[in-house]
């Protein structure tokens, strides 16, 4: 089930949407990243996961997942991509490889920390 | 949080890093000596400055083959510019040229005003190779185009447009031909009275090796931009008109005097380095660069065979890898750092077929290396070897 919401136009403009996960209403942007950090939760990694036809996050993944998670709530921003590595010992090359749709779609999404949005 | 790690930096096209040594000396210190507002007072030292500001708009001038330097506008950047020179052209019922080539920054301000109804806007496409046709273009211009306005070298694909040939029929039919000059300016020789340009919009902070904060216009005598801000300018302080004398009519309020000392250090570094030699390194090494690429499998280059001139910007993605994955794995895993998406440029990306995700730029600057380029086209055979 989804549904769209009525907050600001900045917000709408991201293409604002509720949908239910593992029974709870999360709220997404436009591009499936979590619009707040804290409705996370490893159950619903695992359902975005295998929504994404990851049936398995291994203990590779929980570890980028982990780390991401923390550094953001230790330092209140994502990690860069340099610390990504050194924290996790696990090159970026690898990370792409370990989640479909890489480390942005991928890895950053499921870790259900805000979009990261570069200007493109 | 400053970083103290080497990396290979390839986002020249954004802005240069780092800037000349010397630039930064003498922008540090002409500005301690000289860093008063010029002209708007009568001591000394306010001539002094606005005397010396008056050099760097001959300088300017000079640099890109204008006229007369006292039409030599000061902006913050090249969008600031380029928003001048549009907003303070643009009447009800105009006709506008322009290219799908171009920066968000002329496309933004002239998609605006179309929308509005205000004025009807052609856009000329480019063909496989990133060049406008100028017999396209010749079509493309009609009877009725009020101004022609144009990027000299896409900042996606580096290709350089050819002006003159447009610039000739610009002014065969008496229309404007408006150049941004972006991506050339510092590498290519820009005459624009002798091309037949009524105007020019560049920045000093890429390749003419100034700080960020500082660009400008140059305009041709025959041009007359109407002033779209207004404030203080230490002329006719009495009337509470604007000014209609150029400089001042299209510089409102202070203008950026440490940025105008840094640019003049740029151009001055540049002259001294020899702007060819500048060029012919970082188009060596480009070359080095999009061949490379061209001969990884799994590297898909745009456009794939080089024209001259050209600036040194390459385009490619990774088959089946989001660009701004590859950026990330790029910086993260090997100290590289180079631009992903779509580079304010939606429309090239649009008919290249590389939209919504764009590509991965590397664009090339004088401190670059050859073993920058080793280290690139390695990384880059490891990264599309592992899909």
């Amino acid at each position: 089930m989804e549904r769209t919401t009525q907050t600001s136009p900045a917000r709408q403009e991201l293409g604002e949407r509720v949908r239910q996960i593992v029974g709870r209403e999360i709220t997404f942007d436009g591009e499936g990243f979590f619009w707040d950090p804290h409705q996370w939760s490893e159950e619903a990694a695992k359902a975005l996961a295998e929504e994404a036809g990851l049936k398995d996050l291994g203990e590779a993944h929980w570890t980028i997942l982990r780390f991401l998670r923390e550094y953001y709530f230790q330092n209140g921003r994502s990690p860069l991509n340099r610390q990504i590595k050194e924290g996790t010992g696990i090159s970026l090359m690898e990370m792409e490889a370990l989640f479909p749709g890489g480390i942005k779609y991928g890895a950053r999404r499921l870790a259900g920390l805000p979009n990261p949005r570069n200007c493109i | 949080m400053v970083s103290s790690r080497r990396i290979i930096y390839l986002d020249n096209a954004a802005t240069t890093f780092p800037k000349p040594r010397e630039v930064l000396e003498e922008m540090v210190e002409v500005y301690s000596n000289l860093g008063v507002s010029p002209g708007r007072g009568s001591y000394d030292l306010s001539m002094e400055a606005e005397e010396r500001v008056m050099d760097i708009r001959r300088q300017v001038c000079q640099f890109f083959g204008g006229r007369d330097p006292e039409r030599v506008i000061f902006s913050y950047n090249a969008t600031d510019a380029l928003n001048t020179l549009i907003q303070g052209l643009i009447r009800p019922d105009f006709r506008v040229v322009s290219s799908r080539l171009d920066h968000n920054s002329v496309l933004r301000p002239l998609h605006y005003f179309s929308r509005q109804g205000v004025i009807r806007l052609d856009l000329m496409p480019f063909g496989s190779e990133g060049l406008i046709d100028p017999m396209g273009a010749s079509e493309a211009i009609r009877p009725d185009t009020s101004f022609v306005i144009l990027t000299h070298a896409s900042n996606v694909l580096g290709t350089v447009q050819p002006v003159e040939r447009i610039g000739e029929i610009c002014r065969e039919r008496g229309i404007p031909l408006l150049l941004d000059v972006t991506q050339t300016a510092g590498r290519l020789p820009i005459r624009m009275e002798e091309w037949g340009v009524s105007a020019v919009a560049f920045t000093g902070h890429k390749s003419l090796l100034g700080p960020t904060g500082i660009g400008g216009l140059v305009l041709s005598p025959g041009l007359d931009v109407e002033a779209t801000r207004f404030g203080g300018t230490g002329r006719d302080s009495l009337s509470l008109d604007h000014t209609q004398v150029y400089p001042q009519r299209l510089e409102p309020g202070t203008i950026n005097v440490a940025g105008i000392f840094g640019l003049s250090a740029g151009l001055r570094y540049i002259s001294s380095r020899g702007m060819e030699n500048i060029y012919s390194k970082e188009l060596g090494l480009a070359r080095r660069l999009h061949n490379g690429l061209n001969s990884i499998k799994g590297v898909r280059v745009y456009p794939a065979t080089l024209h001259d001139p050209w600036v040194p910007i390459t385009l490619c993605n990774v088959d089946g890898m989001d660009p701004e994955d590859l950026s990330s794995i790029l910086d993260g895993d090997f100290g590289i750092a180079a631009r992903a998406g779509l580079h304010c440029a939606p429309l090239v990306h649009e008919d290249l077929g590389t939209s919504p995700k764009g590509g991965v730029r590397f664009s090339l600057g004088p401190f670059n290396t050859d073993e920058d380029i080793d280290q690139v086209l390695e990384a880059m055979a490891r990264i599309s070897r592992s899909r």
